[in-house]
């Protein structure tokens, strides 16, 4: 029963980036590495809050906040300075590496005594009998505030318009708008998501670690994939739904692998079969024809 | 039909995820988890001493224990995963190095498992000891904090002319900044100072060098995971610069470094497995404060000494182990 | 009034592909006036469109539009008064929002893209009138994504979309060419429908000789940059399709076509 919590606790956290990677990959087309350097962008800032004495819950806004500066950057790199989709992200990236290692003063900053997002008064106060459950409750109170507040920015003239430029960008100029402005802000909007998940990741973990980030853009992608698959020819308002089981499947995936005691060297390449199965089980991922003007 | 295969996939690994843990728990020996972060010769003496040291103190592997090893490959993530799992299925969680460790804290702190942390610098800067070493929560170690002041003095002996000792690290390391701040407080009682250069990945370490090396007289290794894994591309250079490096385990002085007075990662293990041992038989992991590595493993390469025409005095090879000669 | 004046716009500049397509090319298109323009392949009508809608810089010259000189704007911000239609009826609509949803953004042209529904429930029963003339049962498939429509239904939409708002002028871009003849029958009169009920500007790139001649008050022949042929009002009744195709076929043996 442990594990099965474990894999919801870790899997809703990660479909928290999972969102934002749907926003850039799957909405706007944009294979956006920021997100490496993003995730623990949001937890070395809600880390240091935290060590500093903030409320925990109030972190999480901040963090949110740092990760859409670090996509408004990504995206001007890209807009205004005309540089290639992948190399802006990964210049954000590098960047933010140093970045993170200031913010956070060193490269591991624990906070186990403190209180924290999943260890305060309210957590105590749960019946005992949930207890247990106590981190899903409040993961899960996270993900679905994120995931009902982007179902309904989606469905905004603001959301139209970020569907709109990753599906057709003409469409976006003949309607008299900056497709470029639209862009920067589908990956503002992904980023804060990306940097939130890192935020309530130190949450939980109770430590920040400068190297947390590594491989966040390949489980975000990963997710969004498996969940695209699964539950194909759906309109954007499930793709939600979907990043957010495709992640925890993948947590599942990687948890089955670890119990049934696989040598660990071997991890990454069991996983990579799986992800591989999946893709073709669920037919080839078909990319969207894209049109230009 | 494609859809059902792929249900029935995903159905059948959770399946047998459940299966494999109720077949863990059904056992009535000791199961202890050994959580490793990295893939590393320190490291994996670690593990082993571990066992030793349990199996000595009467918890023999296959009698009593079952051990479950995982080894996160450095994935933060899976770290993270593993000490959970291990947190649920274990009665006991040995954790190795810095990060694992934390992970492993903070997954058995709602479980309540003790966790035997190893090969940690900084246990009180990480958060896993107090000032006295000790705990509130079931937790308790050992720390490989280098013997700094040791191989000051044996680099003293072996180099009395040396003013400039280099120090090589990665920012990202934690380890490595305790250890580095060891080694800047410590130098100026030995006559020496410290020029540090800070990397971000292995590929760094060329110009990092050609940068440093004019510097300085010799170099020193911390315990430092990212240069201890481009030791060869280290050598390369101090080599051509004729300049020697000192290692901070035995295994780096085998492969090249010039001599260490370092961490003896086996009987660091074994320490750590009696700890165990002493928390199997009921103690409070937080009573006990973690214990350090006594240095004093002092080894060194006579085949690189003759290379650089050093000499090593014969009081430091009297007390030390020419690794050539095993 | 729409109006080129003096456009100079040379391709691949310096390189040994240097071809000059307009040189000192002008044309001024009074308000409201329907024009139709043909030409051989090659000849500039897509880029004089592109230049018009500021898709492409011109080298040279001027645009004007009413009497605003827009040659420096933005491509997006001349759109504020422009509707287009392309080929492809793709371009036109976003193939993955519902038909409901991609009108409610064309209705919103003009106007701030917030933070408030994206649909305008009072407008839906507007929305269906407007599908409802357009006869293909779109207005029973509100929430159908675009992309499952059919050429003819997407670019109904397109055309339908683009005319939504106060536009002054409308660029039509060979937008029945990818149509199957009946279809593009019914396009080009819908087209005519709208353009005469909105009064607009209208500029019309097409292949087929025949809507050049039946739709429209003028038609301009393109050649390499060059206008060889501009007959309005009478003159352009007067015309037979005959003397067209031969001044065509004339032009494009002049090509090597």
């Amino acid at each position: 029963m442990g594990i099965i919590i474990g894999i919801f606790e870790e899997g809703m956290i990660y479909a928290i980036l999972a969102l934002g990677v749907l926003i850039t990959y799957r909405i706007l087309d944009f294979p956006d590495l920021t997100v490496d350097s993003s995730f623990p962008l949001g937890a070395a800032v809600s880390a240091i809050l935290t060590v500093n004495g903030m409320n925990p819950l109030l972190t999480l806004p901040i963090a949110a906040l740092a990760g859409a500066v670090s996509g408004l950057v990504t995206g001007l790199i890209h807009v205004k300075c005309h540089v290639r989709d992948l190399l802006s992200g990964i210049i954000t990236m590098t960047g933010l590496y140093s970045i993170n290692l200031r913010i956070a003063g060193r490269a591991n900053l624990p906070f186990f005594n403190m209180e924290t997002l999943f260890d305060n008064g309210f957590t105590t106060s749960f019946p005992t009998f949930l207890q247990p459950y106590s981190k899903m409750i409040v993961v899960l109170i996270v993900l679905l505030l994120v995931k009902l507040l982007l179902d309904l920015f989606m469905k905004t003239k603001a959301g139209f318009l970020l569907r709109a430029v990753g599906d057709n960008q003409t469409v976006v100029t003949t309607l008299a708008k900056d497709s470029g402005l639209i862009k920067i802000e589908g990956l503002v909007i992904a980023n804060a998501l990306v940097a939130l998940a890192g935020a309530v990741m130190a949450q939980k973990n109770r430590v920040f670690d400068i190297s947390m980030g590594t491989g966040a853009i390949v489980f975000g992608l990963a997710a969004v994939i498996i969940g695209m698959n699964l539950f194909k020819n759906i309109s954007f308002i499930k793709g939600t739904t979907a990043a957010i089981v495709g992640s925890i499947i993948y947590k599942a995936c990687v948890a089955a692998a670890l119990s049934m005691g696989l040598v660990p060297q071997d991890l990454k390449l069991i996983t990579a079969v799986l992800f591989l199965l999946i893709l073709v089980l669920g037919g080839v991922h078909k990319k969207k024809v894209k049109f230009r003007a | 039909m494609k859809k059902q295969l792929l249900s029935l996939l995903v159905v059948l690994v959770l399946v047998l995820s459940l299966t494999s843990i109720a077949g863990a728990e059904a056992q009535k020996t000791y199961t202890i988890g050994i959580a490793q972060f990295a893939e590393h010769p320190s490291l994996d003496n670690c593990r082993i001493g571990f066992i030793e040291g349990l199996a000595e103190a009467g918890y023999v592997e296959g009698e009593n224990v079952t051990y479950v090893v995982q080894n996160a490959q450095t994935d933060m993530g899976l770290a993270q995963q593993i000490a959970a799992q291990m947190a649920q299925e274990c009665d006991l969680v040995c954790a190795i190095a810095t990060p694992m460790a934390q992970a492993a804290f903070n997954a058995c702190m709602d479980s309540g498992k003790p966790v035997i942390y190893t090969a940690v610098s900084d246990p009180v800067g990480s958060m896993l000891a107090n000032a006295e070493g000790k705990s509130d929560k079931a937790i308790t170690g050992s720390c490989d904090l280098l013997p700094v002041e040791a191989q000051l003095k044996m680099i003293r002996a072996i180099l009395p002319e040396a003013k400039k000792i280099g120090i090589l690290y990665t920012t990202s390391e934690t380890n490595s900044e305790s250890q580095l701040k060891l080694y800047q407080e410590t130098a100026a009682a030995y006559d020496f100072e410290i020029v540090a250069s800070g990397i971000s990945t292995g590929a760094d370490i060329p110009l990092a060098l050609d940068t440093l090396l004019p510097q300085v007289d010799c170099m020193t290794n911390l315990t430092d995971n990212t240069v201890v894994s481009y030791l060869a591309v280290v050598l390369d250079k101090t080599n051509a610069a004729s300049k020697p490096v000192f290692g901070s385990e035995i295994e780096q002085v085998k492969n090249g470094c010039l001599a260490s007075e370092g961490v003896e990662y086996l009987s660091l293990g074994k320490e750590t497995g009696a700890l165990a041992a002493q928390v199997l038989e009921g103690t409070f992991a937080g009573d006990i404060a973690f214990v350090s590595s006594e240095g004093g493993d002092m080894c060194y390469n006579s085949e690189v000494a003759a290379q650089l025409n050093i000499t090593i005095p014969e009081a430091e090879a009297a007390r030390g182990v020419d690794v050539t000669k095993e | 009034m729409l109006e080129l004046r003096d456009v100079s716009k040379v391709y691949s500049p310096g390189s040994v592909n240097e071809n000059c397509l307009f040189r000192h090319f002008s044309l001024s298109i009074p308000d409201s006036q329907f024009v139709s323009v043909v030409g051989s392949n090659g000849s500039g009508k897509t880029s004089m469109l592109n230049m018009l809608c500021g898709s492409i810089p011109v080298d040279e010259g001027q645009i004007l539009m009413g009497s605003q000189d827009i040659t420096k704007i933005k491509d997006f911000k001349r759109y504020r008064n422009i509707g287009r239609v392309y080929q492809n009826p793709a371009m036109g609509t976003c193939g993955s929002m519902t038909i409901l949803e991609n009108m409610s953004m064309a209705d919103n042209k003009g106007k701030s893209f917030g933070i408030t529904p994206g649909v305008n429930k009072r407008r839906i029963d507007e929305y269906r009138e407007l599908l409802q003339k357009l006869g293909l049962g779109l207005e029973d498939k509100l929430h159908t994504p675009v992309g499952a429509l059919s050429g003819g239904q997407r670019q109904a939409m397109a055309l339908l979309m683009s005319t939504m708002t106060s536009i002054e002028f409308l660029i039509l871009d060979e937008h029945t060419a990818a149509l199957d003849p009946k279809t593009a029958e019914l396009i080009m009169k819908l087209t005519d429908r709208l353009v005469r009920e909105k009064h607009l500007t209208t500029l019309m790139v097409t292949h087929n000789l025949r809507y050049a001649l039946e739709y429209g008050d003028r038609i301009i022949m393109l050649h390499e940059g060059h206008i060889v042929l501009d007959k309005a009002g009478e003159e352009k009744a007067n015309l037979a399709l005959d003397e067209i195709l031969a001044l065509f076929n004339q032009i494009s043996i002049e090509c090597g076509n």
